[in-house]
C-alpha cells in the first residue's frame, strides 16, 4: 500500500506557561528558541501507517510543511521510526497560514509525489486545533473521508476502520484512495526509533520543494474566506479558587463555572 | 630404592594425566574467555596489588560475613600453607620420607602446619553448620553436589594427611615430630598396633592423599572451584573506569550495540562469570531482588557461564552460529533486566570483584537501541528527554523556576561566576527539591560564594538516558552540554544531585569535558571546615542519614554529609543498619524512576521500614530523587520521619541563628 | 444568498442536543445581519416530526426536513451529498453545524464543496462592525483566537457545550419535505456498526477525566466517580495508592509512571497531589479538586478547588448535572 503521512512541527505542546507567549505581529506563538516537536496525533498517523507497511507491504512517504532547517527534524524522525521516503515542502515564512491553505499545498504536493492509497494525517494539530486538513484534502483529491481513526485494517476492496465517536466508537468499511485523520489509542503509540535507524536517517535523501512552486494552483486560488484578528491569552490566576460554601453551594458555584468554561 | 622409582614414575604418571587434563580444561576455559571483545583498559597498578593484598590475603569483603569469612580464612590460608604439604607428600614418592629443605624436618614448622590442618577442619565444620543448620538462603542457589564435595574432598585430604603424618611418626619418629601436636596425637591411636598394619595404614592414606589432590585438581575448572584459578587474574586485571561510570560506546562506528548473544560481552566479563564463586552475597543484598523481583545477580553470572560452556566450544571451533535460547528475552528475561537499580550494592559485596552492573547495561543497550524496545513509561521519558531535554514528561515547570526570586547568577545573560550550580532536572523540574535548591543557594551565599547557575542553557546530563542503555541519547545529551559548558568556560561545578555528579565527574571526561565537580555535600563540609559557614541555633531532632547509591557506594563519599549533620547544634544522628556501604536504595536507580514499582514489595518502602526502625524524626537525603522516593514513600506508608535535605537541614540552623 | 442556516442532526431518530445549542449561535447572528434562520433536519424515522417540532418551540420557523434511510449515525458520506443538496437550493449565507462526530467531517467538506469560508471548532459567534466574527480555542485552551468572517457564504462549526441551549420561543413554524438522491453505491464509506456499548473511553483520549485516589477510602467511591463519569460523558482514573490496594485496574494509574492526560476537564477526588501524579495531569486545561484537607498539595495545582467530604460533594454533583442536562 502507498500511504503519504502528513505531519507538522509545532512548539511543545508541554511548554511551561512562562515561555508560552504570542508574536503580536504574525498572531502566532513565538517559536523561537522554543523546542519543537511532531504535532501529537500526526506521531500517531505515522505509527498506524509503519504498522500497515509492517503488515501488507509497501511504502510510507512522510509529508512535512514547513520552514526548512526547521521542519528537518521532523523528516528525520519520521525516517528514523521507518519511513521510506520524506518530502518537505519549504515554506519559508513558516507561520501563519490557515488550514485551508495548508491543504491547498499539501493536495499540490500529494498530485506531485503521484499515486497514493491513503493518506494519513493527525485528526488535529496540537497548535491550532482546526481539524480540517484531513477533510479538505479528501475532497481535494477525491478520496474517501474518515476523521479521528484509531485503528485500521485492510480488507478486500478497501479497509475497515474504528472511529471514535461522541458515544462509543463506529466500525466504518472504506474504499481507497482514501484519507483519515487518525486519533490516539493504545494500538498506535509511536515508536522508538532504532539506533541504527536514527543514524541512516541522517543521510536519507529528503525532496525539498519550494512552496512557491505548489502553490497557486487552478482553481484553488482563493484567499481563505477568513482572517485572524487577533490570539489573546485569557486571565488566569496562577492560585487556586476556593468555592465557598456547604456542598450544595460548592456544587453550584462548581457547575456554573464549568458552564462558563464551556465544558458542560 | 626400586621401589620408589616405580612409585615415582607411576606417581609422576597419574600426575601428568591429571594435569594434562586440568590444563585442557582451563585451556578451553581461557579460550572461551578470549570469545569476548576487548581492548579493556585496566586500572593502575598499585590499585590492582592493594585489592590482590586486601581483598585477597586479607579477605577483606569475604570477612563482611563472620562464620563465612572466618571458615573461608582458615581454609584459603590452610591451603596455602599446607601447599608444603602437598609438595611434601609428591616428594615422597621418590625419596621416602622426603621434606622440604631448611624448614621441613623443623618441629615449628610441623606445629604450623598442624595448626592450619586443625582450622581448615574447623572451617569445615563451621562450613557444614552453616550448610545444614543455619541454611542462609544465598546458599541454596549453590548447586549442593558442587558444594559438599569440595567439602568432602578438602576433608578426605585433611584426613589423609593427618593419618599420613600420624603413621609416619609411628614408623619413622622424624625430627619433625616433636612439634606436630596434632598429628601425634593420631599417631597415638596407632601406638598398640602391629608395625604391619601402620605400614599399610600409612600406605593407603598416603596414596588416598596423592590420588584426592590429583582427582581434585581434574575438578577445579568445573564448577565454583575454579575460583581457585580465575580469582587472582580477576582482580589483578580489574577494569580502569571509576566506578560510577559506565563504559564508552563508540555508536557511530560500532558493530553491534550493545550485548544479544553471550559472545558479546568483553574477556574481563567473561573472566568475571568465570571467577564466580556462587556465593550469593550479590543477591542477598540486592534490593530488587529481596523485595521479590526476579532480578538475582548471581544468576546472572551463573548463567553466563552455563551459556558460554554451551555455546563457546560450538564457536571456537568455527560454527557460524548455533542453535540457542536467546540471551536477553530467555535466558534474561526483560523484566529480570528491567528490574536493576544500578545501585551498586552487589558490585560492593562481590568478593571476586565482578561488576554486575555492566553486564546489565550491555543488554539494555541491545533492547534500547537496537530493539528499541524499552517499558513504556520508560520510553516516554527517552522521548522527553529527546524533545525538550529533560525526562520529565508533564513537569510543565521552567528549569529556573525553583530561582524566581533568589538572586543567583545567570550565565546566559551575560554574567559570570567562579562556581556553576548545576541543578539537575530531579531537582529543577520536582517542586519539593525547589526548597533544598533555594536553601543551597542561601548557603554558598553565606559563605560568600561566586555562584551561577545555566537555567533554561542546562539540558540533562543523560544519565537517565545511559542507565537505561540509551548511549546514543546519552552522547548527544552530554556533547551538548559540554558544548555550554565550554562556551561559558566553567571549570568548578556544584550539584546537589549525585546522579549529575556521578556523570559530569566521571563520564564526561570520556567524551572531552573536563571539571572539578563537588557534590553539596562535600563542598558544605569544607566551608565549615573553613569555617566560612557557621552553623547557627539549633535543630533538635533525631536524623538519620540515607547514604544515596551514586554518592556512597558509586562515589566512595559516606563522611561528607555526616560531617555536615555533625556539624548542626541539637541534631542528634543515629545510624540505619543498613548505611555507608550496606546502604538500601531508594528505588530510583538505573531509570526506575520512571518505572513503577509493582513486583513484590516497593523498594523506596522497605527503605522507609529502615528509616522507621531507627525511630528518627527525620530521614536527611543528599539527592533529589532519593527524596521525591522517600517523600512518597512516606505518604503512603503514613511514616512519621520527614524526609529533609542535608542543606535544607543546614539552612535551618542558619535560620534560627538569624532570628 | 440570503439566510443563516443550521444543520440539525437527527441520526439517532431523534434531535441532538447540540443541534439545539446551534439555534443559540443562530440567535447571536440573526439580529446584527438582519437574517432568518431556518433548519436543515437530517435523519431517518418516525423521531423528526418531534424533532422538526422541537426546532419550532425553540424559535426556528422554517424547518426542511430530510428524511433517508442512509442518514444515520456515522455516516458522514450520505448527510454530506443530502446536506450540500438541500444547501444549495436553499442559498444561505452562513451555515451552521455543531462539531460533533460527523458534523466535524461535515463543516470542512460542504465549505469546499461550496467554496464557502471555513471556521471550525467556534466557541464564540458574534457580530462586529458589521462582520461575522467568531472566536476559538488555540495552543492547547492557553490562548483565543479572533477570526473575522470576510466572505460568503460561510460554513462555521460549533464546538458541542460551548454555546447553551436557547430557552424555548415557540414559534408556528413550516416544515418542507425534501427529498435528495444518494446513491448508496457511490458513497465510499459505509458504517459497519456502532458500537455504543463502549463507554470506557480511553483515558487518554477523554475530554473530561475524574481521578480518584487514596481519600475515597475503597473501591466502592469509585462507583460514584463512575456514575459522575457517565453523566459528564468522561472517563474515571486513579492515583497510585487505589491500583496499589487493588481497588482498580493498574491501566488506570494517572502519572509519571502511568498515563500521562490531557483533558480539557480533569476532576481530582480524594487526590492528595504528589508530584508524580501531578505530572500525568498538567495538560488538563482545568482541574478542579475536591478533598478533605485544606492544605493538599492537590490545590497548588487546580484550578477551581472544593474543601469538602467526596461523599457530600459527588453525589450532590451527579444531582445538579442531571438536572442541569435535562433543562
Amino acid at each position: 500500500m502507498e500511504i503519504i503521512v502528513c505531519l507538522k512541527q509545532v512548539v511543545d505542546p508541554e511548554l511551561p506557561a512562562r515561555d508560552f507567549a504570542i508574536d503580536p505581529a504574525t498572531r502566532r506563538q513565538v517559536r523561537e528558541g522554543r523546542p519543537l516537536v511532531i504535532s501529537t496525533y500526526d506521531e500517531n498517523a505515522l505509527e498506524v501507517a509503519l504498522q500497515l507497511k509492517d503488515r501488507v507491504g509497501g511504502k510510507v512517504t512522510a509529508l512535512t510543511l514547513g520552514p526548512q532547517g526547521v521542519a528537518g527534524d521532523a523528516i528525520r524522525l519520521a525516517l528514523a521510526m521507518g519511513a521510506d521516503e520524506a518530502v518537505a515542502v519549504d515554506d519559508p515564512h513558516g507561520v501563519g497560514l490557515l488550514g485551508v491553505e495548508k491543504a491547498r499545498v499539501l493536495t499540490a504536493a500529494i498530485r506531485r509525489i503521484g499515486r497514493f492509497d491513503l493518506v494519513l494525517c493527525g485528526c488535529e494539530s496540537a497548535d491550532w486545533v482546526e481539524r480540517v486538513v484531513g477533510p479538505l484534502l479528501a475532497e481535494a483529491l477525491a478520496a474517501a473521508c474518515v476523521t479521528f481513526v484509531s485503528r485500521i485494517e485492510q480488507t478486500n476492496g478497501g479497509l475497515l476502520v474504528r472511529r471514535m465517536a461522541d458515544e462509543g466508537f463506529h466500525q466504518l468499511e472504506v474504499r481507497l484512495p482514501a484519507v483519515l485523520s487518525v486519533t490516539s489509542d493504545e494500538t498506535n503509540r509511536p515508536r522508538l526509533p532504532k539506533v541504527k535507524d536514527i543514524m541512516t536517517a541522517r543521510r536519507k535523501p529528503v525532496q525539498v520543494w519550494p512552496m512557491a512552486d505548489l502553490s497557486g494552483t487552478p482553481a484553488d486560488g482563493d484567499a481563505p474566506g477568513v482572517e485572524v484578528r487577533d490570539v489573546a491569552l485569557p486571565e488566569r490566576t496562577a492560585r487556586c479558587e476556593f468555592l465557598p460554601g456547604d456542598a450544595a453551594a460548592q456544587v453550584a458555584a462548581l457547575t456554573q463555572r464549568l458552564r462558563d468554561l464551556k465544558l458542560l | 630404592m626400586e621401589i620408589t622409582l616405580l612409585r615415582g614414575a607411576a606417581v609422576l604418571l597419574l600426575l601428568a594425566v591429571a594435569a594434562g587434563i586440568a590444563v585442557r580444561k582451563l585451556l578451553l576455559i581461557y579460550r572461551l574467555i578470549r570469545l569476548g571483545s576487548g581492548p579493556v583498559p585496566l586500572a593502575p597498578i598499585g590499585v590492582r596489588l592493594r585489592d590482590l593484598v586486601v581483598q585477597v590475603l586479607a579477605h577483606s569483603k569475604v570477612l563482611r560475613r563472620p562464620a563465612s569469612g572466618i571458615l573461608h580464612f582458615f581454609i584459603f590460608w590452610g591451603f596455602l600453607v599446607l601447599l608444603s604439604t602437598i609438595v611434601q607428600a609428591f616428594g615422597e614418592a621418590f625419596v621416602p620420607g622426603w621434606t622440604l629443605p631448611v624448614v621441613g624436618a623443623a618441629p615449628w614448622f610441623a606445629f604450623l602446619q598442624d595448626v592450619f590442618i586443625v582450622l581448615v577442619l574447623v572451617g569445615i565444620g563451621i562450613a557444614l553448620w552453616l550448610r545444614l543448620a543455619v541454611r542462609p538462603k544465598r546458599l541454596a542457589g549453590q548447586d549442593p553436589v558442587g558444594a559438599y564435595m569440595i567439602l568432602g574432598l578438602i576433608t578426605g585430604i585433611m584426613v589423609t594427611l593427618l593419618l599420613s603424618r600420624g603413621t609416619a611418626i609411628v614408623l619413622d619418629a622424624p625430627r619433625w615430630a616433636a612439634g606436630a601436636e596434632v598429628s601425634r596425637v593420631v599417631a597415638g591411636w596407632f601406638a598398640g598396633a602391629a608395625r604391619g598394619t601402620v605400614g599399610v595404614v600409612a600406605a593407603v592414606s598416603w596414596w588416598a592423599h596423592l590420588l584426592i589432590i590429583l582427582y581434585f585438581l581434574t575438578w577445579i575448572p568445573e564448577g565454583k572451584h575454579l575460583h581457585l584459578i580465575t580469582l587472582v587474574p580477576n582482580i589483578l586485571l580489574r577494569k580502569a573506569r571509576p566506578r560510577g561510570a559506565l563504559a564508552l560506546l563508540d555508536v557511530e562506528h560500532a558493530d553491534r550495540l550493545g550485548a544479544s548473544r553471550v559472545e558479546h560481552f568483553t574477556w574481563k566479563d567473561n573472566l568475571d562469570v568465570f571467577a564466580c564463586m556462587e556465593c550469593g552475597r550479590c543477591t542477598e543484598v540486592c534490593p530488587a531482588n529481596s523485595t521479590g523481583k526476579e532480578l538475582d545477580p548471581r544468576r546472572l553470572h551463573t548463567d553466563l557461564r552455563k551459556q558460554l560452556t554451551k555455546v563457546g566450544p560450538a564457536l571456537l571451533a568455527g560454527a557460524g552460529d548455533v542453535p540457542r535460547p536467546a540471551l536477553v528475552g530467555e535466558v534474561f528475561s526483560e523484566a529480570f533486566l528491567w528490574q536493576c537499580l544500578t545501585c551498586g550494592a552487589c558490585v560492593e559485596e562481590c568478593p571476586a570483584t565482578n561488576e554486575h552492573i555492566d553486564k546489565i547495561v550491555e543488554m539494555r543497550r541491545h533492547l534500547a537501541m537496537e530493539e528499541a524496545r524499552v517499558p513504556e513509561t520508560m520510553a516516554d521519558a527517552l522521548r522527553s528527554l529527546e524533545a525538550r531535554g529533560h525526562p520529565f514528561r508533564g513537569a510543565g515547570l521552567a528549569r529556573d523556576a525553583w530561582a524566581d526570586g533568589v538572586a543567583v547568577k545567570r550565565l546566559p545573560a551575560g554574567e559570570r561566576a567562579e562556581w556553576l550550580l548545576w541543578v539537575g532536572c530531579a531537582a529543577a523540574l520536582n517542586e519539593r527539591n525547589h526548597a533544598p535548591l533555594q536553601a543551597l543557594v542561601r548557603l554558598l551565599q553565606a559563605a560568600r560564594l561566586d555562584v551561577g547557575i545555566l537555567g533554561d542553557e542546562e539540558a540533562c546530563t543523560g544519565d537517565p538516558a545511559r542507565r537505561m542503555g540509551n548511549e546514543y541519547l546519552f552522547q548527544t545529551l552530554a556533547r551538548q552540554n559540554i558544548e555550554t559548558l565550554t562556551g561559558y568556560g566553567v571549570t568548578k561545578i556544584v550539584t546537589l544531585c549525585p546522579h549529575c555528579y556521578n556523570t559530569l565527574r566521571h563520564e564526561y571526561p570520556q567524551l572531552g569535558g573536563r571539571y572539578e565537580v563537588w557534590h553539596h555535600t562535600q563542598l558544605l563540609a569544607r566551608l565549615i571546615d573553613e569555617g566560612r559557614i557557621k552553623p547557627g541555633g539549633a535543630v533538635a531532632s533525631t536524623i538519620t542519614f540515607h547514604d544515596p547509591c551514586y554518592l556512597g557506594r558509586h562515589n566512595g563519599e559516606y563522611d561528607a554529609p555526616r560531617r555536615v549533620l555533625g556539624a548542626i547544634p541539637g541534631a542528634k544522628t543515629v545510624e540505619m543498619a543498613q548505611c555507608r556501604e550496606r546502604s538500601f536504595c531508594c528505588g530510583a536507580g538505573g531509570g526506575l524512576y520512571w518505572l513503577e514499582d509493582r513486583v513484590g514489595q516497593r523498594v523506596s518502602h522497605v527503605r522507609t521500614s529502615h528509616v522507621a526502625a531507627t525511630g528518627a524524626q527525620v530521614v536527611a537525603t543528599a539527592c533529589p530523587f532519593c527524596m521525591l522516593m522517600l517523600e512518597d514513600a512516606a505518604a503512603a506508608t503514613e511514616s512519621t520521619a520527614r524526609p529533609l535535605d542535608v542543606a535544607e537541614l543546614l539552612d535551618r540552623s542558619l535560620a534560627e541563628e538569624r532570628h | 444568498m440570503t439566510g443563516i442556516c443550521i444543520i440539525a442532526g437527527a441520526l439517532d431518530g431523534k434531535l441532538s442536543r447540540s443541534s439545539l445549542e446551534l439555534i443559540g449561535g443562530a440567535r447571536m447572528l440573526q439580529g446584527p445581519l438582519g437574517q432568518e434562520v431556518a433548519a436543515v433536519l437530517l435523519g431517518h424515522g418516525p423521531g423528526l416530526a418531534e424533532a422538526a417540532a422541537d426546532l419550532h418551540r425553540h424559535g426556528v420557523g422554517r424547518v426542511y426536513r430530510c428524511d433517508h434511510p442512509l442518514l444515520t449515525a456515522g455516516q458522514t458520506d450520505a448527510v454530506l451529498v443530502a446536506g450540500e443538496q438541500v444547501v444549495r437550493r436553499t442559498g444561505p449565507e452562513v451555515v451552521l453545524i455543531a462539531a460533533d462526530t460527523v458534523g466535524r467531517e461535515l463543516a470542512p467538506r460542504l465549505a469546499y464543496r461550496l467554496r464557502a469560508a471555513l471556521a471550525t471548532e467556534c466557541v464564540e459567534l458574534g457580530v462586529e462592525d458589521g462582520a461575522i466574527v467568531v472566536r476559538r480555542q488555540v495552543y492547547g485552551g492557553r490562548a483565543l483566537a479572533t477570526l473575522v468572517v470576510r466572505t460568503r457564504p460561510a460554513v462555521l462549526s460549533v464546538k458541542p457545550h460551548a454555546l447553551d441551549v436557547p430557552q424555548p420561543a415557540p414559534v408556528a413554524g413550516t416544515v418542507e419535505d425534501v427529498s435528495v438522491a444518494i446513491d448508496a453505491g457511490a458513497l465510499p464509506t459505509r458504517v459497519r456498526e456502532v458500537l455504543r456499548e463502549q463507554a470506557e473511553l480511553g483515558l487518554e483520549d477523554a475530554q473530561i477525566v475524574i481521578g480518584g485516589g487514596r481519600g475515597l477510602g475503597g473501591p466502592e467511591g469509585f462507583a460514584l466517580l463512575a456514575e459522575l463519569a457517565k453523566q459528564l460523558g468522561g472517563a474515571v482514573g486513579a492515583s497510585r495508592p487505589p491500583t496499589d490496594a487493588g481497588w482498580v485496574p493498574v491501566n488506570w494509574q494517572i502519572g509519571q509512571t502511568g498515563k500521562t492526560i490531557r483533558p480539557a476537564l480533569y476532576i481530582a477526588v480524594g487526590i492528595s497531589g504528589a508530584t508524580q501524579h501531578i505530572a500525568g495531569v498538567t495538560g488538563s486545561r482545568t482541574i478542579v479538586a475536591i478533598n478533605r484537607d485544606p492544605e493538599a498539595p492537590i490545590f497548588s495545582s487546580a484550578h477551581l478547588g472544593i474543601v469538602g467530604d467526596y461523599r457530600e460533594v459527588v453525589p450532590a454533583l451527579i444531582a445538579k448535572v442531571k438536572e442541569l442536562k435535562g433543562a
